[in-house]
C-alpha cells in the first residue's frame, strides 16, 4: 500500500491508537501561539497551526541534554541516559520535517552524534502538508518546502471529507496497517489529491525576488553589504531567531556539579551566534564582535556555507525567525534587499 | 583520611530589605546540605551567634553611607571571598533611584528638617568600593544560581554570569512571548541566569539581573517604537533596578 484513507470522523480514533503504540507530540494551542506538547487528551491537539514557537527540534536535540555522569574520587563516568523511549511526532509541517533532515546531516557527519541517533531512531514523523500559507512571514515555497519532499513516516493531507496518507516507511505501514477504518486510497482519491496540489500552485508563490540559486551567487558576491549594517543596526541580539531556528544546532558543554562536590553531571545547552561573547576566545579576542557580523552569520549558515559543504540550504522557510524577531527583521525582506542590490550592482 | 575543617562563613547586610538572606534561609533541605560543606559564623536572619572569624563573606545591600564604606573595606580585609549577593548589591537596585535626584533634595525629601543627622551618598553597588569576588544577581536570588556560585567558591573556579537575554532562556522554556501579548518586558536587555523565573510564572522581566554588557540602545529603541511605549514609560523600566548603573544608557536613550 503506497497511499491509504482514513475518514476525518475516525481520526480521533487513529490517533488514540498511536497514543498506544508510543509517546505522542502533537500542536496544540498556548495562550495566542502553538507549542508541540506530549498530548493526554487527543483533542487538544490542533492540526491547522503557525509554526510553534520551538520546532520538534526540541525532541531530537533537547534545550539542555543530559550527556554523562562522573564521580571525581573514584574517577568513573557512565552514560546519562541508557534508553531512549519510541515517539511519534504528530502533525508535523513540511517546513519542520526538512529541518529534520537538516539536523541529520549535521549529526550524522563524522563523528557522529550519539544522542541525536538515538533519539532519531525511536523517533516516527507523521506529517501534515499546509495547503495554505500559515501566516505571511513564511518563505517555504522558495525553499521548496510548501510540498512534502521525503524524511516523513507518513504524510497527511487533507481532502475534505477524508485525509490520504502517504506511507513512506515501514515504520508508517505498520501504523496504519490492519485498522478497518484505514483503506487504501482509490483512484477518486488519487485525482483528489492532484486536484489539491495543483490548487496550491495558485497560493503559493516564491517570496523570494530571484531563484535559489541566484540567492546564494548573490550571498557569495555581497558580504561586504550594507544590508549587514543596517540588520546589525536592528539587532539586539536576543538571540530567539537561532533559537527557534529548526536547523540551529550549536551548544555548549557544561559540567554541572552535586552538592557533594564529588559527583555531577555533563550536559549539553543550546547556544548561539547571536550571543555577544559567542566568538570571544581566550585572551579577550572576538571574531564577531559586532551585532551585523553575527546576524550575517547566520544568514550565511542558512544560505551559503552549508550549500558548500552538503548541497543543502539550511533555511527552511517556517518563517519562526522573522515571526519571533523582536526587531522585525525579515528574512525575506534580507534577502530581497540583497537581490535588490545585486540588481543595482549590475 | 583527614577531615578538613569546613570555610567559614559569613553574612552581611547593608541597605536592602533582607529578602535575599531570607531566599536564601529559605532553602530548606539545601541549607542543611549546605552547612555539611561550609560553616555558618554569622548569619543575623538565622541565628544569634555572630562570628567574626570567616572566610568567605556574602553581602547584601547597596553601600549608601560613609559608615557603610568603612564596613565593607574591613570585611573586604578580613575575607578570602567577597560575594555580591542580590540586586542591591551587584548593581545598586533599587536604590539607585536615589541617585536620579542630587543629593541635598532626595535627602531634604526623605528626612525633612533632620536631613543633616543623617550620613548619606549617592548608592553603589559592593564592587564600586570593594573588590567583589562573585556575583549573584536578582532581586531576589534565584536559588538554583546560589547553589552554582556555592560549588564554584569551593571548588576555586570562577563563576560566569551569563553575558546574554533573558530571552535566550525564556525561548528555551517556549514561554509566549509577552510582546506577542502587548505587554512590554526587559528580557531583551537584561542579563540572563534565573532561567526567566519571571516570565515562566506570568510577570514580566524587571531588569534586575542588570543589563547585558553590550545592550543594543538602537535596536531596543526600534522595538519600544513597534510596540507603542513611549520613551518616559519605557525609561521608568529600565531605571527601576538599573539607575546606579545605567546612566550611560539613560543618556543614550534620551
Amino acid at each position: 500500500m503506497k497511499y491509504a484513507v482514513i475518514k476525518k470522523e475516525d481520526l480521533n480514533k487513529w490517533v488514540e491508537h498511536l497514543k498506544k503504540t508510543a509517546r505522542l507530540y502533537a500542536p496544540k494551542k498556548k495562550e495566542n501561539q502553538f507549542i508541540f506538547r506530549p498530548i493526554k487528551d487527543v483533542n487538544e491537539i490542533t492540526l491547522k497551526y503557525i509554526p510553534t514557537i520551538l520546532p520538534p527540534k526540541k525532541y531530537y536535540y533537547p534545550q539542555k541534554e543530559k550527556l554523562f555522569r562522573f564521580k571525581i574520587k573514584p574517577f568513573k563516568t557512565a552514560k546519562a541516559i541508557k534508553a531512549f523511549e519510541e515517539y511519534i511526532l504528530f502533525a508535523v509541517h513540511t517546513c519542520d520535517i526538512a529541518g529534520i533532515q537538516c539536523m541529520d546531516v549535521i549529526f550524522r557527519e563524522g563523528p557522529e552524534d550519539p544522542n541525536y541517533l538515538n533519539r532519531k531512531d525511536k523517533m516516527t514523523i507523521i506529517g501534515i502538508e499546509c495547503l495554505e500559507y500559515c501566516d505571511k512571514y513564511a518563505n517555504c515555497t522558495s525553499m521548496g518546502n510548501h510540498v512534502p519532499r521525503g524524511g516523513y513516516d507518513l504524510m497527511m493531507v487533507d481532502l475534505g471529507e477524508k485525509f490520504i496518507l502517504h506511507i513512506n516507511s515501514e515504520k508508517g505501514e505498520r501504523l496504519v496497517h490492519g485498522l478497518a477504518y484505514i483503506k487504501e486510497a482509490d483512484e477518486k482519491d488519487m485525482l483528489n489529491l492532484e486536484r489539491v496540489r495543483e490548487a496550491k500552485k495558485k497560493v503559493f508563490k516564491e517570496e523570494f525576488n530571484a531563484s535559489l540559486i541566484k540567492v546564494y551567487e548573490t550571498f557569495d558576491k555581497h558580504f561586504a553589504s550594507k544590508v549587514w549594517q543596517d540588520v546589525g543596526r536592528r539587532c539586539v541580539a536576543c538571540g530567539n531567531c537561532t533559537n527557534v531556528c529548526p536547523t540551529c544546532y550549536c551548544f555548549d558543554v557544561m559540567d554541572e556539579m552535586e552538592l557533594s562536590l564529588n559527583q555531577g553531571m555533563r550536559y549539553r545547552i543550546w547556544n548561539s551566534c547571536q550571543m555577544d561573547d559567542f566568538a570571544k576566545v581566550a585572551g579577550g579576542e572576538d571574531f564577531r564582535k559586532g551585532r551585523d557580523g553575527r546576524q550575517r552569520h547566520r544568514y550565511y549558515r542558512k544560505f551559503k556555507y552549508p550549500v558548500d559543504k552538503f548541497n543543502r540550504y539550511f533555511c527552511t522557510g517556517c518563517g519562526r525567525c522573522t515571526r519571533t524577531c523582536m526587531a522585525q527583521i525579515s528574512l525575506v525582506e534580507t534577502v530581497n534587499s540583497l537581490l535588490a542590490e545585486e540588481g543595482e550592482l549590475r | 583520611m583527614k577531615k578538613q575543617s569546613k570555610p567559614k562563613v559569613a553574612f552581611f547586610d547593608f541597605t536592602d530589605c533582607e529578602g535575599c538572606q531570607l531566599q536564601f534561609a529559605n532553602m530548606g533541605v539545601t541549607l542543611l546540605e549546605i552547612t555539611k560543606l561550609v560553616d555558618i559564623v554569622n548569619f543575623r536572619e538565622v541565628m544569634s551567634e555572630q562570628g567574626e572569624d570567616y572566610e568567605i563573606a556574602f553581602i547584601e545591600g547597596s553601600i549608601t553611607s560613609d559608615n557603610d564604606v568603612m564596613r565593607i573595606k574591613k570585611i573586604r580585609e578580613k575575607a578570602k571571598v567577597i560575594v555580591s549577593l542580590g540586586a542591591c548589591a551587584t548593581i545598586g537596585g533599587v536604590n539607585g533611584i536615589k541617585n536620579r535626584t542630587p543629593l541635598e533634595i532626595a535627602k531634604q525629601r526623605v528626612y525633612g528638617e533632620k536631613k543633616e543627622t543623617v550620613n548619606t551618598i549617592i548608592a553603589m553597588p559592593v564592587h564600586k568600593v570593594v573588590k567583589v569576588d562573585y556575583f549573584i544577581h536578582g532581586c531576589p536570588i534565584y536559588i538554583p544560581e546560589v547553589i552554582n556560585v556555592i560549588e564554584c567558591i569551593l571548588m576555586g573556579k570562577p563563576y560566569v554570569v551569563p553575558n546574554y537575554a533573558v530571552c535566550t532562556e525564556c525561548k528555551m522554556n517556549e514561554n509566549v512571548c509577552r510582546y506577542e501579548k502587548d505587554e512590554e518586558c526587559l528580557g531583551t536587555v537584561t542579563r540572563a541566569g534565573c532561567n526567566s523565573w519571571c516570565i515562566n510564572n506570568g510577570n514580566r522581566c524587571y531588569g534586575c539581573r542588570g543589563l547585558v554588557d553590550n545592550p543594543a540602545v538602537d535596536g531596543q529603541k526600534d522595538i519600544l517604537l513597534k510596540y507603542g511605549l513611549k520613551l518616559e514609560d519605557i525609561l521608568k523600566h529600565f531605571t527601576l533596578y538599573n539607575d546606579s548603573v545605567g546612566e550611560k544608557y539613560d543618556k543614550e536613550l534620551k
